[in-house]
């Protein structure tokens, strides 16, 4: 009986901490996917008080949809070339940091972490200047090289627009994960370095076969957040930047979400881009964990 | 032990409060934001051709809400045009819902079905075509045949520019401003280097290739908004090739898909071929939003704008001094063509489910008069649709102007149609795709039919 009791007091303690926060997570996570997929099934211009149920045609709609694939490309593309971009450059920074003893880590470190610090779209706003054909920084500073004045649109090629929204995504992405893995480098014991050099192991060994297992925790956690704000979230710096033009050409599923729903009031049809962005999300986290599970190293 | 059970009772606590919260929620915020449900006092007399006629006719009372978007025009008309509307109706106790994010503060209610009972349909998030297909608004077809004023003018006689209609004939929303779109240099620049201010086509060449002869950019334009230039100058352009007549555009806003095969289209565009093919257009117009595009053309980066008439208002405080703003409703017509005068409007309307749409109706028409007209004028700083003498107001000049361009017998005025936003979006993207080279003016009519096939399926 007694037990009982304290078995009992014992789950009302636990659940009072776990309810409360599942509860928030159902209200704030769950409710609105189910919502949303619900409205995914409705044609619905978003500010009626009628909705139609049309079942799939939302999802038949967009398999005919070009702009969707386009999108779908320019999303994939952005996580391509943000994880291959950012990894290189922040782990690069990131050894440099450490390994090399330098007098001013402190202060690059620093230096590199401030475009974290700045809101995306103050990112975006400071880019579109560097970009501006007319008064911008890019073109001046290629214009000292040549007779007449450059005149290039950066955001306005007919085609692969999408690569120029890379630069801003990889400069503003840098520093966080640069922090992470300078942390993951300095908590290696300093004698694997020691004993590598006495063996006479060069930086680039001792790079590849120490560094790089040792810290391939913090790079997959890296690159699945990559991948997960990027598909989430490159919405931002799209709609600052280019509002998905020129003639969709850098659209990604966020953007097309937001003109879907509220630019050409098919609510239903934004809801079901969410969906797809769900989808995929998780497909592809799936999929990168199993791709880069096997090579885990655990330090002793 | 009693610590445990006092982080029991806590936790219990925490989750009663956010049940109770969660209730709040799904009661979509009927309870807290509607008015106070009152009969709308009006139907005592509501066999009354309460309608035709203002406040000395039916006593008007109860409540009476307005939601307003202040935005380019502000809110010191709608101010004052309320109060005057108080002063006159002293039982109706009137509710402003007004603010430059009112439209999606406003929208629960709109799609929960308690709507203000008159509402200005400007800014973002509000579109009046998409609320007459919703069936969010009054058809006020049979009213405005017969409404008149407090000074007893029947009000549609007194529209510069008539309402829109819908499904062959049906009036929902009545337009309050009167703009205009047009192209816009500065006298000042013209005349000191000796350039010839456009009045037609050829002439709008002949200037932009010597204003190119001279090392600036004729023409600028804003590419991530697309219907500066669409309604500035490719409207005018098709509606002067179509002998100036307007069916076309009203013909494209109901998505016909005929009107988009109409060759005074192609011509239409051909016109911005020509433009883009001559290097006229700046290079940065693709990617530039439309305050990048006022500001290149106010540091004379470039001659000429596509813009509508508030365009010295919103930039007054970047004038350059000495900047002398010359303004024509359209360049693509043929020498001795008449000018085609493209409108930009924002129409107010009354909710379907209006609780009190006879004061809404009454509010209507007293704002409908040319006193309102002259006080709109100096107060908005924009043309109202009202036809009166504005001349005697103090309204900034080049409002003036604007209303003498827009009343002349010799201005083909376009009434402002509300598109599909389905066509529109192809067009606006087909339109930069156009100036950029990607496509030809064939694969943009192409592609905006298509569309307009598929929306009027």
């Amino acid at each position: 009986m007694n037990s009982g009791t304290a078995k009992w007091q014992r789950n009302v303690f636990i659940a009072s901490f776990i309810l409360p926060t599942l509860v928030f997570f159902g209200i704030f996570t769950i409710y609105p996917v189910v919502q949303g997929l619900y409205y995914s099934f409705f044609e619905w211009s978003g500010m009626s008080e009628h909705k139609t149920f049309i079942g799939f045609d939302n999802f038949k709609d967009m398999f005919h949809d070009p702009i969707i694939w386009r999108a779908i490309g320019n999303d994939y593309f952005l996580v391509a070339g943000k994880v291959v971009g950012i990894m290189v450059i922040a782990t690069f920074f990131a050894v440099a940091l450490t390994r090399f003893g330098f007098k001013m880590a402190g202060f690059f470190r620093s230096i590199f972490f401030i475009p974290n610090v700045i809101s995306v779209v103050v990112i975006g706003v400071l880019w579109n200047f560097i970009y501006n054909p007319q008064i911008g920084f890019l073109n001046a500073f290629l214009s000292l090289f040549t007779k007449d004045q450059v005149t290039i649109a950066w955001l306005g090629f007919t085609s692969h627009t999408i690569w120029m929204l890379l630069p801003p995504a990889i400069w503003a992405g840098i520093g966080f994960y640069m922090i992470l893995l300078i942390a993951a480098i300095q908590s290696i014991p300093a004698s694997y370095y020691e004993a590598a050099n006495l063996e006479g192991a060069g930086q680039w060994k001792q790079f590849r076969n120490i560094t790089i297992p040792l810290v391939w925790e913090q790079i997959k956690v890296s690159v699945l957040n990559i991948m997960m704000t990027t598909l989430n979230g490159s919405f931002v710096i799209v709609w600052i930047m280019t509002q998905g033009g020129p003639d969709n050409s850098t659209q990604v599923m966020g953007s097309y979400l937001y003109q879907m729903a509220f630019r050409q009031y098919h609510f239903g049809y934004g809801a079901s881009i969410g969906f797809v962005i769900l989808v995929l999300s998780l497909i592809t986290t799936i999929v990168l964990q199993r791709l880069m599970r096997h090579e885990t190293v655990e330090m002793s | 032990m009693s610590m445990k059970k006092k982080f029991a009772a806590l936790g219990i606590a925490a989750i009663l409060a956010t049940v109770s919260l969660t209730g709040c929620g799904s009661k979509k915020e009927e309870a807290s934001n509607s008015p106070a449900p009152s009969k709308p006092a009006a139907t005592e007399s509501a066999s009354a051709p309460a309608s035709e006629t203002t406040d000395n006719a039916v006593k008007l009372s109860g409540d009476f809400e307005i939601q307003y978007f202040v935005g380019g025009y502000g809110d010191k008309w709608w101010k004052q045009v309320i109060a005057d509307f108080k002063a006159a109706n002293p039982d109706l106790n009137i509710k402003e819902s007004a603010g430059p994010k009112i439209n999606e503060q406003m929208k629960p209610r709109w799609i929960g079905g308690t709507p203000p009972d008159f509402v200005y349909i400007d800014g973002p998030e509000l579109f009046n075509r998409q609320m007459v297909e919703d069936g969010q608004l009054l058809d006020l077809t049979d009213w405005i045949s017969t409404a008149t004023n407090a000074d007893g003018e029947k009000i549609i006689d007194l529209m510069a520019q008539a309402p829109q209609q819908y499904d062959g004939g049906k009036i929902y929303d009545i337009p309050l401003v009167l703009n205009a779109w047009g192209i816009f240099w500065d006298k000042k620049l013209f005349a000191d280097k000796g350039w010839e201010e456009p009045k037609d086509w050829a002439s709008f060449l002949a200037t932009s290739e010597k204003v190119k002869a001279d090392g600036i950019t004729p023409f600028i334009h804003t590419g991530k908004y697309p219907y500066y230039i669409l309604r500035s100058l490719l409207y005018p352009a098709v509606v002067s090739a179509n002998n100036n007549d307007i069916n076309i555009i009203k013909d494209m806003s109901e998505s016909k898909v005929e009107a988009f095969n109409n060759p005074a289209l192609l011509a239409g565009l051909n016109q911005i071929v020509e433009l883009r093919d001559k290097g006229f257009i700046d290079k940065a117009s693709v990617q530039i939003n439309h305050t990048d595009s006022q500001m290149l053309f106010l540091q004379h980066k470039d001659a000429f704008i596509p813009n509508g008439l508030w365009l010295p208002n919103e930039m007054s405080k970047d004038v350059p001094a000495g900047f002398d703003f010359g303004f024509i409703p359209s360049v693509t017509q043929a020498a001795g063509g008449k000018v085609i005068a493209n409108t930009s409007t924002a129409t107010v309307g009354i909710a379907a489910k209006a609780k009190n749409p006879e004061a809404a109706k009454a509010f209507l028409a007293f704002m409908f008069s040319k006193a309102q007209a002259s006080q709109f004028a100096e107060l908005s700083g924009a043309p109202s649709n009202i036809k009166g003498d504005i001349s005697s107001s103090n309204a900034p000049n080049f409002v003036k102007d604007a209303a003498k361009f827009l009343t002349d017998s010799n201005t083909v005025v376009i009434p402002f149609f509300a598109f599909n936003q389905d066509v529109e979006n192809a067009m606006y993207d087909a339109t930069v795709a156009l100036t950029i080279s990607k496509i030809t003016p064939e694969e943009w009519i192409k592609r905006v039919s298509d569309v307009a096939k598929k929306v009027s399926k």
